[in-house]
């Protein structure tokens, strides 16, 4: 009982995190909500008896993700005052017919159709078995996540740094 | 005889006439014209002793077929035939042709036409010749046709009097109407019977049965009769005897050309030759009524003209008549017996009549004539032969062949041998008054007259003997060879013919022998004689009215049709106006080829939109084919 | 909280990232409405694993780690390139960066 409730009261805060992170004309305040939302899914996978996810969901989301969008906005934008313009775009009608189309027409009837398994007994899977996971029958896609991983810390590092290279060659001759 | 040589008989006066039509001077042109006669005449003789040797009782007609057009299955031969009528017919034809033609070339001396007469005349003559022949019907009628434009060419000569011309047309087109009649026939005996051929071999016309009947008549009797519409056109019968009379306005050798010896002849010919065709048909008799009627009216009519020839012209239609009567109750040798001997002593009396013409002057009117035997005496005796001849006078030529007629009138048809007789009689009498008219009394014209050049006295005693003499010579072989036996002569018909001969020159003598004649009025004269009949009256205002109308109403049709044809025209070029401007620089241009140029334009416009380089339209349009797509397969699945 | 629930949370979720990628102007908005969208799949892989007979296999824990690694790694360059962007454009206005269309 207590988790049906704990389950919906989860559900409408993500849901709710969601929107507003998506409709606030204020960015911080939409990444802010962000991070209710990445805390709210936590708990949804602590429900879920994915505790481990969980954990990780935070460390990496809300601790990273989060303050690397923080620094991103603030890189590129004015965080108060004139964001006078109007935040939807051009045409914003039809964003919202093409989201309510891919949910209605798309994700629910595929939903209804499935032949969805019921509850079963939970299982506590522990941190050992998902070590043990990854390293004998999935060792090849932790390497390569690894790998990706590097190339994406070289690739940012590249990308940002390009215009100041030149702005000190330009300085400098 | 090979057909080569019998082709040469027709052939060699058309060349001759090929040869003439160019030429100017008449001495030379006359000499090729007689040359080439002089050559179908011995080839002809030939012919006809050869002829005359065919076996009897085997068939005596050799026909000489040549293919000539093939239309799909059916084939058209044109080809000749050699029996003892052909063979009679082109000796008579090609003998007393050539005498004319001699007879000619003293007649038209001082004419400047002279070339093209003697072109005109052998043209004549070649289709003359062709018609006696051919062997297929269809040749038959070239021939006559051929025959016909040459008489017309001839009768209108002296083109420069008005009544030449006039009497070359009526000519023309009353043979025409009984033309029209025979060609109908023609085709009608094709249809029948699939050939025009008339001796094939047994496969012939005149040799199989014409079966089947026409609106319930024997196609046999409907077929000859046709042929005898032609026959009756050409040969001058009642009704369509109007242009004879008229066309003496020809020169005096056409007059005895073509109206004594060969074209009138041509009729009478041609019913002899369809012989066959009658007796199936059982039409004999409405030849030989009409033979006997025209006989009747036109000695009649003879009796009340002035003009030396016309006399002349209704005694050839009468006598034609008398023809006709011959072969229709006595058959092929009566009725040809007859139109040989007509054919001497009729050419005899009508170049008498040149001769004395000449002589007098170039007059015509025997009331103006006179004395003529004390001036001319050859011509007057060979012009007397004549005359007794015709009148049938014991012991002419004419006599044997009247009395053969009258004899078998007597044993066919009772009504028809008394009308004969009183035509024989009448015949008398015209003439009789006729030889008074010109060679008894005073001169009454202005000059003396003066005898003939011997180029043309010595043909006339040539046929004045033929005249006197053939009649006994050709008794026998004709009756011998030519089909038609001869009738008992009764000693009745042998009276009444002798009676009427001589009855009738006494009472000629009765009437105007001791006269003063030309001056005052003539007994016999009288106004429907002096008129003709009112024959000539009679058609103008019927059939000449009628055809006025006619034509009056065509035109109007036809400025109709002209009047429509414009309609047409103006809608037309509207039509087509309005396809050029408006279909296809409107329409095609500017609507459908530019505009589709536009159209596609628009269209390339149209899809360069959606590469705004807008992100979020991008993106939203991969949403919307995302929910397309998966709506497709969920309804699929 | 049955399997179901949990799909339409995420399906719902997923649709509201999306709305936020298909709406709004600002590219760095667009990036975190991605991350709503992966975070809703990751919902999805987990709720599976949970009402699936054989969850010894881990499956669904270890996908989802992967999604998260990857993610924080394509967040990464992203921002780098919209720094990127920003320095040569100077706006991050996406209705502003239309050069990708022809001219």
């Amino acid at each position: 009982m207590t988790q049906e409730i704990t389950f919906w009261v989860l559900a409408v805060i993500a849901v709710l995190g969601a929107l507003v992170a998506v409709r606030r004309r204020n960015l911080i305040h939409g990444v802010f909500a962000l991070m209710i939302f990445f805390a709210a899914l936590a708990g949804l996978f602590l429900l879920l008896l994915a505790e481990f996810i969980a954990a990780v969901q935070i460390l990496v989301y809300i601790g990273a993700v989060g303050i690397l969008l923080l620094f991103a906005i603030m890189l590129t934008e004015r965080v108060t005052g004139d964001n006078a313009r109007d935040i939807t775009s051009r045409g914003s009608f039809w964003g919202w017919v093409a989201a309510l189309a891919v949910l209605v027409f798309l994700l629910l009837p595929a939903i209804q159709s499935a032949d969805l398994p019921q509850t079963t007994e939970p299982y506590n899977p522990s941190v050992k078995a998902l070590g043990q996971q990854m390293m004998n029958p999935y060792v090849v896609t932790l390497e390569v996540l690894a790998l990706l991983l590097t190339a994406a810390l070289i690739g940012a590092v590249a990308a940002a740094q390009g215009g100041e290279k030149n702005k000190e060659d330009a300085d400098d001759a | 005889m090979s057909t080569e040589t019998l082709a040469l008989i027709p052939l060699l006066p058309l060349v001759a006439a090929a040869i003439t039509s160019g030429m100017q001077c008449g001495r030379r042109a006359a000499g090729i014209a007689v040359a080439a006669m002089l050559g179908s005449c011995v080839l002809a003789l030939m012919a006809f002793s050869e002829s005359w040797g065919m076996a009897e009782g085997v068939h005596m007609h050799e026909p000489f077929n040549i293919e000539w057009l093939t239309i799909g299955d059916t084939v058209i031969n044109f080809g000749f035939v050699l029996d003892p009528l052909t063979g009679v017919m082109a000796a008579m034809v090609t003998f007393v042709g050539l005498l004319i033609f001699i007879f000619s070339f003293g007649y038209m001396k001082d004419d400047p036409r002279m070339a093209r007469f003697f072109c005109y005349l052998s043209l004549f003559a070649a289709g003359m010749l062709g018609l006696i022949l051919a062997n297929s019907l269809l040749l038959l009628f070239m021939c006559w046709e051929i025959v016909g434009v040459a008489s017309y060419l001839l009768i209108s000569f002296w083109n420069h009097k008005p009544e030449a011309a006039a009497a070359g047309k009526k000519a023309f087109i009353v043979t025409r109407i009984g033309d029209m009649g025979f060609l109908i026939g023609i085709l009608l005996a094709f249809k029948t019977t699939g050939t025009l051929m008339l001796y094939d071999g047994g496969a012939g016309l005149l040799e199989t049965e014409m079966a089947g009947t026409v609106f319930g008549f024997k196609t046999a009797a409907v077929v000859s009769l046709l042929l005898f519409c032609g026959a009756a056109g050409k040969s001058g019968q009642l009704p369509l005897h109007v242009w004879l009379p008229d066309a003496m306005e020809g020169p005096t050798p056409v007059s005895a050309l073509i109206h004594a010896a060969t074209m009138v002849a041509a009729g009478v010919f041609l019913v002899a030759r369809a012989m066959p065709l009658f007796v199936d048909g059982g039409t004999l008799w409405v030849v030989a009524w009409v033979g006997a009627l025209t006989a009747l009216v036109a000695a009649f009519i003879a009796l009340g003209q002035y003009d030396i020839k016309r006399i002349l012209a209704y005694s050839t239609v009468s006598q034609l008549g008398l023809m006709m009567v011959g072969l229709g109750v006595g058959g092929v040798a009566i009725g040809m017996f007859h139109l040989l001997t007509h054919a001497f002593f009729k050419a005899l009396l009508f170049l008498g009549a040149g001769s004395i013409i000449h002589g007098c002057h170039e007059e015509q009117d025997i009331r103006k004539m006179g004395g003529v035997w004390k001036s001319m005496r050859v011509t007057s005796i060979a012009y007397l032969c004549g005359t007794a001849a015709l009148v049938a006078f014991p012991f002419t030529s004419g006599f044997f062949s009247k009395d053969e007629i009258l004899a078998s009138a007597w044993a066919a048809n009772r009504p028809i041998f008394w009308i004969a007789a009183f035509a024989s009689l009448l015949t008398a009498i015209y003439m009789t008054r006729q030889c008074l008219y010109v060679f008894t009394g005073a001169h009454r014209g202005e000059h003396e007259p003066h005898e003939s050049p011997k180029v043309m006295t010595v043909p006339l005693i040539i046929l004045a003997v033929a005249a006197l003499g053939l009649g006994a010579l050709a008794h026998e072989p004709v009756f011998g060879k030519l089909p038609g036996s001869a009738a008992p002569h009764g000693t009745i018909v042998i009276v009444v013919s002798v009676a009427v001969a001589l009855g009738g020159i006494l009472i000629g003598w009765l009437f105007y022998g001791g006269r003063k004649l030309g001056e005052g009025t003539d007994p016999l004269a009288v106004a429907p004689l002096r008129e003709k009949l009112w024959f000539d009256e009679l058609y103008a205002a019927t059939v000449g009215r009628l055809w006025n109308l006619m034509a009056i109403i065509w035109e109007q049709l036809n400025e109709l049709l002209l009047f429509v044809r414009d309609m047409v025209v103006a809608l037309a070029r509207a039509l087509s106006s309005a396809v050029a401007i408006g279909g296809d620089r409107r329409f095609i241009d500017t609507f459908a080829f530019d505009g589709l140029c536009q159209k596609l334009r628009d269209c390339g416009w149209a899809v360069t939109r959606p590469q705004s380089g807008f992100l979020s339209s991008y993106l939203r349009l991969i949403a919307f084919g995302a929910v397309a797509l998966g709506l497709l397969l969920f309804w699929m699945i | 909280m049955t399997l179901e629930n949990c799909l339409i949370l995420g399906a719902v979720l997923f649709c509201i990232g999306l709305l936020g990628a298909l709406t709004r102007r600002n590219a760095v908005v667009v990036l975190f409405s991605i991350e709503i969208m992966l975070n809703a799949a990751n919902l999805n892989f987990i709720a599976f694993w949970r009402f699936s007979e054989n969850p010894a296999v881990l499956n669904g824990p270890l996908f989802a780690l992967f999604t998260i690694a990857v993610a924080a790694a394509e967040v990464a360059v992203g921002l780098a390139l919209v720094i990127a962007v920003y320095r040569h454009f100077k706006t991050v206005d996406l209705e502003q960066l239309d050069t990708l269309k022809e001219e």
